[in-house]
């Protein structure tokens, strides 16, 4: 992964010091309107980024913060990042209560120290400072004022008018003061209006300011809060990180730059790893062929291991290095994957992308360095665009998963930089296929075979089943399979690794007293395997209806029923349209063989919010018929 | 839970020469890299080969100051890509107020047998990192090179442990299997440690002999006692779901200092017999000291108790006022982190500030207070044979009034008076008094986890269900139900959750009683309407009466089982409903009347359905009566479960009579 760098939640407020003229914090001046579902409320908040030199940027942040109560302590809390090229200059605050009157204060002495490095990293520079205030009475308002000095100006820091979504926020104003004759390229997203631009012979200024935000209710199948936040990026062109030195003003350039600057130099191989390269593809006809071995050669020589310092978060480590010690992170493993390719004649581009199973593109508009967070491999073979996800030792050649699928990515190529669009998993190639064929006995007892085929991005699903022991898939399979007293045999899982790659299992099963009986009753529920949860109602839906990816499950099973079995009642056949997807089930009997067929589609997209009502509905609707019993009687 | 302390005496020394001893560094033999996961555990990604190390107590010339000097050597075979985690190596070493475990003379190896070579890759030195995670730890981090399936890993290194009062601790199981596992500790013999080891492996080999003039101290040579422990063929402790701490049953083996002798010859106890700990803990400046401060609350008293006449009065008071001023900095102890006075004047404070400065208060009103030290379920058991006073982690208070006593924790908030934190109910704790010797206390929680549900309500002809729902919640039920509604800041918003959560159940009308009054239950009053039935026009139509917390998994489905189950707490739940049927509804058929009961009065199923003039009655009673099942009863618990889910899959069936 790049480097979650500066990550940095801007929070500030505005006093002028501690002994002059104090704005009055008295709660009870906090309109109502943004008391409503807020936790806390963020009074007066002043963010100033000074740039005064590329590789000397100050943010100081001022912030004034009511709590209104105990969920609202995240917001109390400051916590903030640093690590070689950021130093933390000064960090205060006072704490007041609910009026307004100071009762305690704090500096950078009571801040508590500690690593911030992610826990799927080896090793990162990454550090936190962090002060947490034990207030006991809500509310309090805490006002904090700190100054931070970034050696580079590379990345700064995005500016989000409502830093958290149960925060609202009174005032909050933006500053960004820079020299007359810096560069800047700014993007506002969401912001009504223009910024106040003020121009000195010494410096120009640019001022956003926002007035009572109310705090966001959380909603189920929501967009990516970027879609509706109110936030400022902005990017110097000239620009300096940890001595490196480059301007860009868009992707072309900025691709140019990282390729130019941070790989290129990084790919030298020696004459015997070229050599065995050629060796490898010896007698390959095509380059996807040749491509395909080198890939696979790669998967089973390196494994992934993240390590973050310094420069080393945007840089990959040497190709050599890689070769020699057999690991790296993202960046590593495409440069050297590339490295191999290019050893063989074979062109690729280093894409940077954010993964995410929640798909999030880059900006078309606006080019910056701090938009990705993960690095793979394209392969522009001959009308055949190939991607890799060099960091999986098992992914098929040619499979992205839905982890970087569908979405614009940034190519870094010695021509510049090129924005890409990923391959699209798409609703209907995301299929679940099962088929089942089960035998009921007089007790209740089923035993039965069934068999599963997944595609698209539920090729994945059995991601952490596969590679295990079989004793261990037998555990794991009954989380996916979690029906009292099921236990399985003869498990197969197979996967096709072509290019349109799909996971298979077969298996044999028991479940004991599956189908309990009353007098002359007996129940069974019909979908053993695959039922759909309701989701929540929400009153006064606000937000779009978004579904991140869409799929297609087709269920048919086939019980064989004992002699003297007659249905008294079954689950009605049923065919749901709506424009979220489509629901069908089928319950078919002839003689002692009953047919269940079910097909649930769910598209991705986009869906007015008042539309979450009907939403729900079709969740709630599917996740009844799901559940629908049948109900045998006995001679 | 097995739980042996293993005594050895200086003066009764084998003599018979054991050959224990590290085994050469990358000396890679035809078995290490033929022995593949056949042997031992075919489940195993990665096994440890062999794993040797040595521990004894050196003194520092420089500073005059003894400590540990450790060295560790491992071999590990990986077998494929999913125990690749096993060789990403990292080393906590602890950081204390005048010192730090220190790490020297690392190295690692990582060796791939290939076309027929041994190849060998070394562990770049700049490639080892120094993490510090906190103010206690800080980690040394390095990932072996060049991994492949079948890689050999092997490293080594040496540590020094300032800290003398535990002597180093072995882990004889781990995550993975090893096939020889091998300790030698060498004790001088001016110190006795209490040995404990824990778990159920047995040693293959184990061995005191003496060693002279081991160590040397001002020119006086002192000799050690060498204690050897091997293991051989140790299985990986693999962790379930409802397991109490894995410490408790990983093979370990711990030290505490008991005693240790001056130069002068006289002898220095430092925890010998509960009388010395006791005298000790109460002598204690973050323990005994703070429980004397009453000082402290002297000036505040009368503010805190008010008008509380009576002793339990004023207890609930001062336990009240403790929790609201003090609140719990995120950090455990048995100790006092500052001192209760300053975590007053702050507010915050660990535990140990909090139930310290909680007895101080009790005193200091004149009640009788004890401290009550424990383990909490993450730290695992306590040694009951003598007194090892690092097992315990906790400490909480005990108000004696009349014949009662009452466990408090002010540290957490929303529990009732005289109700602990599951986390501290954990076998015995030991009562400590200023006055009194001390003696163990059985940690119960004082109340049961109990819900009662009862449905009043009515089936209108339209196929809906009205009704008024009452639930009724104790103990740790209504612990988790106030902590709910506190996240979610008010009821009505704890309610609107709760009604969005069940799409085809609305709540219409709400009111919860004693949310603040926590020494009452917890009742919630909802009125509510689900709609059932399309229509009740068919002749016959099927009605789940088990959509009140109905049990639809079976929390234990697997086949077997290692480990004694932990259910927390025992707990009931009861379920009764009335419900009125229209006129020309009568019921068809329904559910088997169960009765099912766990061996040993461990737990019972009851449910029963009837029909008592126009509405039928459904009762539903299920109870555990254990916190703690063994591991024997996981198959009857598994069937328990089964017959549960069993019944509640079946109907009421209705038949229109007109």
């Amino acid at each position: 992964m790049l480097k979650r760098l500066l990550v940095l939640i801007l929070i500030a407020a505005a006093f002028n010091g501690y002994t002059q003229e104090q704005p009055d914090y008295n709660v009870e001046n906090i309109p109502s309107a943004l008391k409503s579902r807020a936790n806390a409320v963020i009074r007066n908040m002043e963010t100033t980024v000074d740039m005064r030199a590329p590789e000397n940027v100050i943010l100081n942040v001022k912030k004034a913060v009511t709590i209104l109560n105990k969920n609202g302590e995240q917001a109390a809390g400051l916590y903030i990042f640093y690590n070689k090229a950021t130093s933390i200059k000064s960090a205060k605050g006072i704490i007041m209560d609910a009026f307004g009157k100071p009762t305690g204060k704090f500096s950078l002495s009571n801040f508590l120290d500690e690593s911030a490095a992610n826990d799927f990293s080896l090793f990162e520079d990454a550090r936190i400072k962090k002060y947490v205030p034990n207030v006991l009475a809500y509310p309090y308002t805490i006002i904090y004022e700190y100054e931070i000095r970034y050696k580079q100006n590379l990345i700064i820091p995005d500016w989000y008018a409502t830093p958290y979504s149960d925060v609202s926020v009174e005032k909050n104003t933006y500053t960004f003061i820079s020299k007359p004759d810096d560069k800047i390229r700014v993007k506002e997203y969401n912001y009504k209006g223009s910024p106040e631009v003020e121009k000195t012979d010494k410096l120009t200024s640019r001022t956003w300011k926002v007035n009572n935000l109310s705090a966001l209710k959380r909603e189920p199948y929501a967009p990516d809060p970027d879609n509706y936040l109110t936030y400022v990026k902005i990017a110097p062109e000239q620009f300096t990180y940890y001595g490196h030195k480059g301007n860009y003003s868009n992707w072309q350039e900025l691709g140019k730059w990282v390729y130019d600057d941070l790989v290129k130099t990084r790919q030298t191989l020696s004459p015997d790893i070229i050599q065995e390269m050629n060796d490898l593809v010896k007698g390959l006809d095509t380059d996807k062929e040749k491509a395909k071995k080198i890939y696979e050669y790669v998967q089973k020589k390196t494994r992934y291991i993240s390590v973050q310092i310094g420069i080393g978060g945007f840089q990959p480590f040497e190709a050599s290095e890689v070769h020699r010690v057999s690991y790296g992170d993202c960046k590593a493993l495409v440069n050297y994957t590339q490295s191999l390719l290019k050893a063989v004649g074979i062109n690729s581009l280093y894409c940077v992308v954010y993964g995410d199973s929640y798909k999030k593109s880059m900006d078309v508009d606006f080019a910056s360095m701090d938009q990705g967070n993960h690095i793979i491999l394209c392969v522009p073979l001959k009308n055949d665009t190939t991607w890799l996800e060099c960091t999986s030792q098992d992914s098929p050649f040619g499979y992205l998963g839905s982890f970087t699928d569908d979405r614009i990515v940034l190519a870094c190529t010695e021509e510049g930089g090129k924005l890409l669009k990923t391959p699209v998993l798409t609703t209907a190639a995301s299929l679940l296929k099962r088929k089942a064929e089960l035998n009921l006995d007089k007790d209740g007892n089923i035993n039965g075979k069934l068999q599963t085929n997944f595609s698209g991005s539920q090729y994945d699903n059995y991601r952490r089943i596969i590679g295990k022991p079989t004793s261990e898939q037998l555990k794991l399979l009954k989380e996916e399979y979690d029906i009292d007293n099921i236990d399985f045999s003869n498990l197969k899982l197979t996967q096709k690794k072509d290019s349109n790659p799909v996971t298979s299992e077969s298996l044999d099963f028991t479940i004991q007293k599956y189908a309990p009986r009353t007098n002359n009753r007996i129940y069974m529920v019909l979908n053993a395997f695959n039922k759909t949860n309701s989701i929540p109602e929400v009153r006064n839906r606000t937000l779009p209806v978004y579904v991140n990816r869409g799929f297609t499950d087709e269920d048919e099973i086939v019980y064989n029923v004992p002699d003297g079995y007659s249905i008294e009642a079954k689950p009605e056949d049923r065919e749901i349209k709506s424009p979220f997807g489509s629901y069908t089930i089928k319950v078919k009997m002839e003689g002692k063989k009953l047919t269940y067929n079910r097909k649930f589609v769910l598209n991705n997209g986009t869906y007015p919010a008042d539309t979450y009502e009907n939403f729900m509905r079709f969740f709630s609707d599917v996740s009844s018929s799901d559940n629908g019993k049948v109900v045998f009687k006995t001679d | 839970m097995k739980l042996f302390c293993i005594t050895f005496l200086l003066t009764f020394f084998s003599t018979a020469y054991l050959h224990a001893q590290d085994f050469e560094y990358g000396k890679i033999t035809g078995s290490d890299v033929e022995l593949k996961n056949t042997r031992l555990d075919s489940t195993a990604n990665a096994m440890v080969i062999k794993e040797f190390g040595t521990a004894s107590v050196q003194l520092d010339n420089a500073t005059g100051k003894t400590y540990i000097d450790f060295e560790y050597h491992v071999r590990i075979k990986i077998f494929n890509k999913e125990g690749f985690n096993h060789g990403n190596i990292v080393i906590p070493l602890r950081i204390y107020r005048d010192g730090e475990d220190e790490i020297k003379e690392l190295k690692a190896t990582t060796i791939n047998f290939t076309d027929g070579k041994l190849v060998t890759t070394e562990l770049d030195k700049k490639k080892v990192f120094t993490e510090k995670r906190n103010k206690y730890v800080s980690l040394t981090k390095f990932t072996m090179p060049n991994l492949m399936d079948g890689s050999i890993i092997e490293y080594s290194y040496r540590m020094s442990l300032p800290s003398v009062f535990n002597f180093k601790t072995w882990e004889f199981q781990s995550d993975i299997p090893k096939l020889h596992s091998e300790y030698i500790a060498n004790i001088p013999a001016m110190y006795n440690y209490n040995v404990s080891l824990r778990g159920v492996q047995k040693f293959a080999k184990q061995n005191a002999e003496l060693k002279r003039e081991c160590l040397s101290i001002n020119g006086t040579k002192i000799d050690c006692s060498k204690m050897t422990y091997i293991m051989k063929d140790v299985p990986a402790l693999i962790e379930e779901d409802y397991m109490t701490a894995p410490s408790n049953f990983k093979s370990a083996i711990y030290y505490e200092l008991s005693d240790y002798v001056l130069m002068n010859g006289g002898k220095k106890s430092i925890t010998k017999t509960w009388k010395d700990v006791d005298y000790e803990l109460v002598s204690e400046k973050a323990f005994g000291d703070q429980m004397k401060r009453k000082d402290v609350f002297k000036e505040l008293l009368p503010q805190i108790i008010g008008n509380a006449s009576d002793d339990l009065s004023k207890a609930k008071a001062i336990y009240t006022y403790i929790g609201k001023n003090i609140k719990m900095n995120g950090f455990i102890g048995m100790y006092s982190e500052t001192n209760i006075k300053t975590a007053l004047e702050k507010h915050s404070g660990n535990t140990g500030d909090i139930n310290l400065a909680l007895i101080a208060a009790l005193s200091a009103a004149n009640l009788d207070a004890e401290a009550v030290i424990l383990s909490t379920r993450a730290n695992g058991v306590v040694n009951n044979l003598y007194p090892v006073i690092s097992d315990f982690d906790y400490v909480v208070a005990k108000v004696n009034i009349g014949d009662q006593s009452y466990l408090l924790d002010a540290s957490q908030p929303l529990l009732p008076f005289g109700l602990l934190p599951l986390q501290c109910i954990n076998g015995n704790g030991r009562v400590i008094n200023l006055k009194k010797p001390s003696y163990w206390y059985d940690l119960k929680a004082s109340q049961k986890e109990s819900t009662k549900y009862i449905l009043d309500g009515e089936l209108t002809s339209d196929g809906k269900l009205k009704g008024k729902l009452t639930t009724y919640s104790s103990g740790y039920a209504a612990l988790k139900k106030r902590q709910r509604i506190v996240a979610a800041n008010s009821v009505d918003e704890y309610v609107e959750k709760l009604d969005e959560q069940m799409p085809g159940i609305s709540i219409l009308k709400h009111s919860i009683e004693n949310v603040d009054s926590l020494d009452n239950q917890l009742v919630e009053i909802y009125e509510i309407e689900m709609k059932v039935f399309d229509n009740l026009n068919a002749d016959q139509s099927y009605f789940n009466p088990f959509f009140i917390d109905r049990i639809s998994k079976n929390p234990f489905n697997l086949n077997e089982r290692t480990y004694p189950v932990d259910l927390g707490a025992a707990n009931e739940e009861r379920i009764s409903m009335i419900i009125k049927l229209p006129a020309n509804i009568s019921v068809a058929d329904k559910p088997k009347d169960m009765s099912l009961a766990l061996a040993d009065n461990g737990g019972k199923y009851l449910t029963s359905t009837a029909m008592q003039d126009d509405s039928f009655i459904f009762n539903q009673v299920l109870q555990f009566n254990k916190p703690i099942y063994d591991s024997e009863d996981y198959l009857s618990l598994k069937e328990f479960y089964s017959r549960i889910i069993q019944v509640q899959k079946t109907d009421i069936v209705f038949k229109k009579t007109k």
